[in-house]
């Protein structure tokens, strides 16, 4: 299953967060989207997570090693299960490539092979290449002010603009209002049917800033089936550079 | 010889005469095979006329302009040159070629991947202007639901069956378009379904999505460039014409080893031997029919030729020479089967033509679904008449005549005049 | 002479034909080359669907398929024969083998992944075979275009020509192949080309890479129990219906959730085309031997004609007219009895001699496929028995009906005119 740019930027949003700490303010809905997912991008940051997958068939949990920068670079490099330890991902410039450790190759991984799922989890390819912001293209429109379960919360409708190249009808989130965390998107395509649900909880403090440590992704159709991103270590605004994601670090082994 | 021609003439064309029924018998076998000869091979060729237009409509034409790197790599580099793309489709204007040019459809193919909320499937994306590609497709005709492109389309994709079950979508749905642009990056693009259709092909029905290549351009950023020239001729006899004048337009670039003119027959192999084979059985069984009819007439003939002793001796007698004598009976001969042929070539085209011209419909036989050579099959049949072929028949026919006749010819030329007067006839 | 007498007009029949030997001969070799026009087009005709067929369904795929009752249409890595357990395979295939009409089995494992060599990468189909018992059954790994087939254990893989093009990779390249495993785990490996196939068949020769089952199941981390499909052929094609019913049965005990399905229904519209064809083989013997009455009509009413004296005498001497009929009667049974003989001698060593070294059509015209099925091109034919009795059939009724006019009319001499030298 496929995931569209909003849902991507949570992937990123863990690995690089900032702006902690926005004076609280009367803002429009537009802004309080974009800071939630200006939390999502942005930076540079190096981090630990471990991913639990389910599905019909397996279960499993990995633990991945993540840097990035920017939107336009990331590398993934799995620590766990040790008979795949080294098994890396990047991504640089709308490429994939893929480093195998067993067999010592790199594989580049094509366009017309971008929908396949990454790591068996139900990411895929293509969220790790998506670039443009969430603001570029949705409109976004508050429609929830209140409480919820004693917290106050937004919850916020975004609508695809017209030439946007996402699948979805609409996206819903929900967002605190204390510290602007996301609590869940909910992600439904054109005949208002939901698609998919990504929940954020374990908020706690990760490299100096607040970030929800746990994200778990349910696709609506099976509804056994998920995965879940848990976070160990972040660090943020790290030294490095584009020329860290290159095909020489997909291979080393740390 | 020639100074008795008419004698010899004469004397073949009144003993047909004499023995009308006799004639008359032969000749009607003589008919018969050259009716159903022309009905078979007028149908032959209106089925291959039919195979080869489906087959080149799903391909890229009786003629194709392409880089000959695309082919191999069907890599957006290897398109056509914008200079090229223009050469090509100045000179299939010019009316020394557009009298045989039914449609040109000018695309650009890259394979890429499309996505819907339910899923994504790889796929091929055929950017097309929707009014020549309209002219030039079948899959306009093959609609379930919705309509094909129009002019003024922008995000409008037209989509098959089974790539619509598989993403979960319909009329109006979302899809996400993702392949690799001019600069290597992945573009990417929204467009809606317009249109679905069913070809009856699987692996076009999975993957072929046809969208306006000015939106093709903007996201892939190739602008107007394409990566195919499909050119449709009215008559596939016109493909050698149409495609050598493409390559004296295209000259330089095609001696750059930019751009290649393919014909159908390159292009669709497989195509060209299916109908290759189809001729291949028609000749087998009219060569027969023919051997059958031939060894009738030889025994027409020869027949004729043993009653007769007394009156060619008489003949040489009066100063016929023994070649003139063979003469007559070769004339004779060959004068029955070209009336009889000539009748029967007339007959056959024209009963082929009046009880058959709207086509010949094997439904019921056929289905509406048979694949030859990955090529859906329309089960009605419409005769075609080529002039060549009707030229080829007239003079297998003569031939067949002729060679019949040669045996008994010689025959009556070698007969020993006094004791060819011994006899009574 | 009395009617009663048995009467000597098959003799005189017979006689008739001997007294002119070229024309006898003539109208002979023209009804004896209808006779082996019908065998040898019908002959071919069948060559061309029984190819059909025999590839269609022994190329690749097999006369019959065995899968788990969830495999088609979705065809999931997971749906296994004998669910997630798997199976006793050699007691399956063992099961299968014994019965007469099978000629060989095999088991098949599917997965789908990429093939990379060097830079290309290509999306893939993986076949797991068991090289040994594959080659019994199907023949698109008979000839190899280059190269030698897998050996079971190694990590040796064949691939189509038109996959091996597109990657630009050879015998003795070395490839990744990547797929996801049954684990969730995403399976690699190195793999060496061991050789290169073309079976004809464009979407197998771009995407199919061949490799041995043990490796694929290592690859992909399935049991060793665990295949997707038992491939059967059996020695003819159009015994595979009812073979499969036995089968079924036979591999009741075992209870294992699958169906047998034979190619009649898995490719229905295969048996539509053959049914097609053979509808056309009455209309080839009606006109040719349509075609062949008007020659001998001629050549019978010419003799006849030219004995008007004899009738007129016979006439005279007190036969019945309707003897006379039947001594042109017997003369065209007679004629129809040699030309079937003359027809026979030259059709019986050409159908015999290309039913087993066809001769080679390449030159004229290439391969084609029908309904998704390799035909090659060659001057194959199959036996029909049934038309060759028809054809005989129709050969003397040929000769007969030709002959009956002119019978009639050699009854209806005039005697005195015919003997007064009109």
């Amino acid at each position: 299953m496929r995931i569209g740019s909003a849902c991507r930027s949570k992937v990123l949003m863990v690995l690089m967060v900032l702006g902690v700490g926005w004076p609280a303010q009367a803002q429009t809905a537009e802004e309080i989207i974009e800071r939630v997912d200006r939390l999502l991008r942005g930076d540079s940051s190096h981090g630990v997570t471990r991913m639990q997958v389910v599905t019909e068939h397996w279960e499993r949990e990995m633990t991945l090693e993540l840097w990035s920068l920017g939107t336009d670079h990331s590398l993934v490099r799995l620590l766990a299960p040790a008979k795949e330890a080294g098994t890396a991902t990047l991504m640089a410039d709308d490429d994939i490539w893929n480093y195998l450790p067993k067999v010592d190759r790199t594989i580049k991984v094509p366009a017309s092979m971008m929908g396949g799922s990454w790591m068996g989890s139900h990411f895929t390819n293509d969220d790790l290449v998506k670039e443009s912001q969430l603001i570029e293209d949705y409109d976004v429109e508050m429609i929830f002010d209140g409480e919820h379960d004693g917290v106050g919360v937004w919850e916020f409708r975004l609508t695809p603009k017209p030439e946007a190249a996402v699948v979805w009808g609409y996206v819903d989130y929900q967002v605190r209002k204390d510290d602007y965390m996301p609590l869940w998107a909910r992600y439904f395509d054109e005949d208002e049917r939901l698609s998919r649900t990504t929940e954020f909880s374990d908020f706690r403090n990760l490299g100096g800033r607040i970030v929800p440590a746990v994200m778990n992704m349910r696709p609506a159709d099976k509804p056994n089936e998920r995965t879940t991103m848990i976070y160990d270590e972040i660090e943020f605004d790290i030294d490095i550079d584009a020329s860290f994601f290159s095909l020489q670090s997909l291979k080393r082994r740390r | 010889m020639t100074k008795h021609l008419r004698v010899i003439v004469g004397l073949a064309l009144r003993n047909l005469q004499r023995h009308l029924r006799r004639t008359l018998l032969t000749a009607s076998a003589m008919i018969a095979g050259s009716m159903l000869l022309i009905f078979s091979l007028s149908l032959g060729d209106g089925t291959h006329e039919s195979w080869i237009d489906s087959g080149v409509r799903m391909g890229s034409g009786h003629v194709t302009v392409e880089s000959p790197a695309f082919r191999t790599t069907q890599n957006i580099d290897a398109r056509l040159s914008t200079a090229a793309r223009q050469v090509a489709e100045l000179a299939l204007q010019n009316p020394l070629l557009s009298g045989d040019v039914s449609a040109v459809s000018s695309r650009m193919m890259v394979t890429g991947l499309a996505s819907s909320a339910a899923g994504a499937r790889p796929v091929k994306i055929m950017g097309v202007d929707p009014r020549s590609e309209a002219a030039f497709t079948t899959l306009n005709a093959q609609v379930v639901e919705g309509r094909y492109l129009e002019p003024d389309d922008r995000l409008a994709a037209f989509v098959g069956k089974q790539l619509v079950d598989s993403l979960d979508l319909r009329l109006g749905s979302r899809l996400v378009l993702n392949a690799q642009d001019v600069d290597n990056d992945i573009g990417g693009q929204l467009v809606r379904v317009v249109g679905i259709f069913q070809s009856g092909v699987p692996e076009i029905d999975q993957s072929l999505v046809h969208i306006p290549l000015s939106t093709a351009g903007e996201f892939l950023g190739s602008r107007d460039d394409v990566t195919t020239i499909g050119v449709l001729l009215n008559d596939s006899a016109a493909v050698p014409r149409v495609a050598q004048a493409l390559r004296q337009a295209l000259a330089d670039p095609v001696a750059a080893g930019q751009v290649t003119v393919l014909n159908w027959r390159e292009a669709m192999p497989e195509l060209a031997a299916a109908v290759a084979l189809d001729d291949f059985g028609n000749y087998l069984v009219f060569g027969i029919l023919f051997i059958i009819i031939g060894f009738g007439i030889v025994n027409t003939v020869l027949m004729s030729v043993l009653h007769r002793h007394r009156e060619f001796g008489v003949l040489q007698a009066l100063g016929l020479t023994p070649g003139e004598t063979g003469a007559v009976v070769l004339v004779e001969g060959l004068v029955m089967t070209a009336v009889s042929g000539l009748v029967g070539v007339a007959l056959g085209l024209l009963c082929t033509w009046h009880f058959f011209g709207e086509g010949l419909d094997f439904t019921n036989l056929m289905g509406e679904e048979m694949t030859f050579s990955g090529v859906v099959i329309d089960p009605v049949i419409i005769p075609l008449f080529r002039v060549t072929r009707v030229v080829h028949v007239l003079l297998f026919i003569l031939s067949i005549g002729a060679v019949s006749s040669v045996y008994p010819a010689i025959r009556a030329a070698s007969i020993d005049v006094p004791t060819a007067m011994k006899f009574e006839r | 002479m009395t009617s009663t007498q048995a009467g000597p007009w098959r003799q005189i029949g017979w006689r008739n034909l001997g007294r002119h030997p070229k024309r006898t001969a003539i109208t002979a070799i023209g009804l004896g080359v209808g006779y082996f026009a019908v065998v040898f087009l019908v002959g071919w005709s069948s060559g061309l669907m029984a190819q059909m067929v025999e590839n269609g369904t022994g190329l690749v795929s097999g006369q019959i398929e065995i899968h788990d009752t969830d495999y088609r249409p979705d065809r999931s890595l997971y749906d296994t024969i004998g669910g997630r357990e798997g199976a006793d395979i050699s007691a399956i295939i063992r099961t299968i083998a014994s019965d007469p009409a099978v000629v060989a089995a095999a088991p098949r494992l599917y997965a789908g992944g990429l093939i990379s060599s060097g830079n290309s990468t290509s999306a893939g189909m993986l076949m797991g075979i068991d090289p040994s018992l594959e080659l019994d059954l199907t023949r698109f790994l008979d000839d190899l275009v280059e190269g030698r087939i897998v050996e079971p254990g190694r990590n040796e893989l064949l691939v189509g020509d038109e996959l091996a093009r597109q990657l630009g990779a050879g015998v003795g390249d070395e490839v990744v192949l990547v797929a996801p495993g049954a684990d969730g785990s995403m399976g690699n490996d190195l793999f060496t080309i061991a050789g290169i196939f073309h079976s004809g068949l464009a979407f197998i020769d771009s995407r199919y890479g061949v490799l041995p089952l043990d490796t694929l199941q290592t690859l992909i981390v399935m049991d060793t129990g665990r295949i997707h499909e038992v491939a059967v052929s059996t020695a003819d094609p159009w015994i595979a219906t009812e073979a499969a019913g036995r089968l079924t049965a036979a591999l009741g005990p075992m209870d294992l959730d699958i169906e047998v399905a034979p190619w009649t229904e898995l490719r229905p519209e295969m048996v539509e085309y053959v049914a097609l064809g053979e509808s056309f083989y009455f209309l080839i013997i009606a006109i040719v031997f349509g075609i062949a009455m008007f020659g001998v009509a001629n050549t019978m009413l010419m003799g006849t004609y030219e004995r008007r004296r004899e009738f007129a005498v016979m006439l005279a001497l007190g036969t019945s007219p309707r003897h006379i009929v039947l001594t042109v009667v017997y003369e065209a049974i007679a004629l129809g009895a040699v030309s079937l003989v003359a027809g026979f001698v030259v059709t019986l060593p050409v159908m015999v001699w290309w039913h087993n070294a066809p001769p080679d059509l390449g030159w004229l015209y290439g391969e084609v496929t029908v309904m998704g099925a390799l035909i090659r091109p060659s001057l194959r034919v199959e036996y029909d028995v049934a038309v060759w009795i028809w054809s005989s059939v129709a050969l003397l009724l040929t000769a007969l009906l030709a002959a009956l006019y002119p019978a009639a009319r050699a009854a209806r001499v005039p005697p005195a005119d015919a003997l007064s030298g009109l």
